[in-house]
């Protein structure tokens, strides 16, 4: 129990994350096969993405009974409560509408009564999305919001949720003619999902930021900015592929190819959002958040340019490895997540950290520029190697309370799961590292092999956005969100334009080849000019 | 310093890293009585809580600390959607710290203390 108490925080967010992202796929499933694939693929066609909704509905279920034994367990374990008291929690309720909703699209995806059955399910699953969003408990406008968190799941679910099975569908069909019909079909339903969406996401942001204040000194109103800025990203994807329909329409070739590949992208952006979305889901609305607002100058000062910090202090001066330790310094206290912790920082466990992430900023602002040489000069090509070097400074230097630093033994700290992680780090480091420089230099053929940069890459930046730092100061937390923030969209921008331009290959636009590198140097340097005081 | 270092390295490397929260936790306070650190004069103390959303008081708990080392659970009541309240008898001086954990209408657990003083 002490365990999960520990890891309740982190777990929570996974399984809020895995819950949006297997609703989307599941309801999109629906709604592809059944409004927009209709009877126009054969049994043959639909085989495949029959399959993947079948596994997407078992997923979410199976996410849901995870999500609601683990808050049971916690919840009974903090409060006494047993279990006849907690089967009637409104996230209990909730679990069991969406795991049944989930069960009827599974066990019917593939029978007649399909379409019947999946669209119930998928309606009970909504219900049940609603009644554990943030509309449900509020104590304003809660019907309005409750309507509206409705209409935006349902259209993210019809536009992201179903984009998958569309390309899968594709990538499978010979015959263009109906290709081209589905493709249609798809891109007028997605223009109609992405109204509502901004109707829905708007309207929300009205209520639950509610001033220009809360959007620009929140953690939330952070997250949002950046959800907004990866849909725009999405949006032109989406408007390129709609030009693509549109030409063929109007009788050019019907070569889907690159709306395949825009679309692979849109996928993965979208699926950046909806973690990001998860996040949102798993913090106080920015309109309930009065106390510790960061304000435009505080931030300026912050991100002024400032020479990096090279050298680390003294290692008795560093925090020891404590654990949760409430701070009673404010009028109100804070709150906390079970197994939260929250240390405040000591100036040289701030000037560690900055020397951590400036020497991780030299060496991501050196691949950069080397992988933008590459073009021109032939030994820059090996720029992936560079990524060896931060992994040894990570094994040496990243946790200070462990080995070879601190008091803590190597084996002893893999206890710990963050040190864990970072060991984690070091290994894929060196391996994507050498990976990388072996496609580099024609060792290993880029092929698929090719792809594992800009996913792993792209993936950083989504599972960023499900982060936050705890700094034991909310407006600390925030500056250092606003960074972190800012890295991720970077990410994903440099993750899915190689992507592009490797997906491509010959049609790729030039541009698509100087996005990542320059991505890379701006992280860099927004890594040089991190800090955390 | 760890934490806040961890999701520089999973960026910087563009390594695989994991999804964790240390946000606050959900249902934020808004007031409390006794304030923080207040001294309440008198042996018995009323408690009120208000968050900023609707909480589920049957599913919450509130747990006094006592000066001697021990524990008093608090039998709550809620007047509205986001107020719980309790009341605590016969205290003797000297310094408690109120233990709270509630269950939002969302489904999300938070948690705090509460410390404050009687004479």
């Amino acid at each position: 129990m002490p365990q999960l108490l520990d890891i309740f925080a982190f777990v929570s967010v996974l399984f809020r994350g895995m819950t949006l992202a297997f609703e989307m796929l599941t309801i999109g499933g629906v709604i592809f096969l059944l409004a927009i694939a209709r009877n126009e693929i054969t049994n043959r066609d639909s085989r495949r993405p029959s399959r993947f909704l079948t596994i997407s509905a078992a997923v979410l279920a199976a996410t849901q009974i995870a999500f609601v034994g683990a808050n049971s367990v916690v919840l009974m374990n903090s409060t006494g409560l047993t279990w006849a008291d907690v089967r009637g929690a409104s996230f209990s309720v909730a679990g069991a509408f969406i795991i049944v909703g989930a069960a009827f699209v599974g066990g019917f995806a593939r029978s007649g009564s399909g379409k019947w059955m999946c669209p119930a399910g998928c309606i009970l699953i909504l219900y049940g999305a609603v009644m554990t969003s943030h509309s449900a408990a509020r104590l304003e406008h809660r019907g309005v919001l409750a309507g509206l968190t409705l209409s935006h799941h349902l259209a993210s679910a019809a536009w992201i949720g179903a984009m998958p099975y569309l390309l899968w569908t594709l990538r499978g069909m010979p015959n263009r003619e109906v290709a081209r019909s589905i493709t249609s079909r798809f891109s007028r339903m997605a223009m109609v999902s992405v109204v509502v969406l901004a109707g829905a996401g708007g309207s929300m942001a009205l209520l639950y930021v509610g001033s220009p204040a809360a959007l620009t000194g929140t953690i939330y109103g952070i997250m949002l900015s950046s959800k907004v800025t990866l849909t725009a990203l999405l949006l032109l994807l989406g408007w390129m592929n709609l030009r693509i329909v549109r030409a063929v329409r109007a009788g050019a070739p019907a070569n889907l190819l690159p709306l395949r590949r825009f679309g692979e992208a849109e996928v993965g952006i979208g699926f950046t959002i909806i973690l990001a979305a998860a996040s949102l889901t798993s913090m106080p609305p920015a309109a309930d958040v009065l106390v510790g607002r960061v304000t435009i100058p505080e931030i300026a000062e912050r991100v002024k340019p400032k020479w990096p910090r090279m050298r680390t202090p003294a290692l008795d001066e560093l925090s020891p490895p404590t654990l949760w330790t409430a701070s009673f310094a404010a009028a109100v206290p804070r709150s906390f997540v079970p197994g939260q912790l929250t240390q405040p920082s000591k100036p040289a466990d701030i000037a560690w950290s900055e020397y951590n992430h400036h020497w991780a900023g030299l060496v991501v602002l050196a691949a950069g520029i080397l992988s933008y040489l590459a073009r021109r000069v032939s030994w820059a090509k090996h720029w992936p190697l560079v990524f060896i070097g931060l992994a040894v400074f990570l094994f040496f230097r990243a946790d200070a309370e462990n080995w070879p630093l601190g008091p803590r033994g190597f084996w002893e700290s893999f206890q710990v799961a963050e040190v864990a992680q970072h060991r984690l780090f070091v290994v894929l480091i060196v391996a994507f590292g050498v990976f990388e420089w072996a496609i580099r230099t024609a060792r290993l053929s880029a092929g698929t092999g090719g792809l594992i940069f800009p996913l792993v890459c792209a993936l950083g930046g989504a599972l960023l956005l499900t982060h936050s730092h705890s700094l034991g100061n909310p407006k600390e937390e925030f500056l250092a969100e606003l960074s972190h923030t800012l890295l991720a969209i970077l990410a994903v921008m440099a993750g899915w334009s190689r992507w592009l331009e490797l997906r491509l290959d010959a049609r790729a636009p030039r541009v698509l080849g100087l996005i990542w590198p320059v991505c890379f140097i701006l992280i860099g340097a927004v890594l040089l000019n991190y800090r955390e005081g | 310093m760890g934490t806040a270092f961890s999701r520089g390295i999973a960026l910087a490397a563009f390594a695989f890293t994991y999804p964790i929260s240390n946000l606050d936790g959900h249902a934020i306070l808004r007031s409390t009585a006794p304030a923080v650190n207040e001294v309440v004069h008198g042996t018995t103390v009323h408690i009120r809580l208000q968050f900023s959303s609707r909480i589920d008081v049957k599913r919450s708990r509130l747990i006094l600390l006592l000066p001697s080392g021990g524990e008093q659970v608090l039998v709550a009541d809620q007047p509205s959607p986001d107020i719980v309240r309790s009341e605590v008898a016969e205290l003797a001086p000297g310094a408690y710290i109120l233990r709270w954990q509630v269950l939002a209408e969302d489904g999300h657990i938070t948690r705090g203390e509460l410390p404050f003083r009687t004479q």
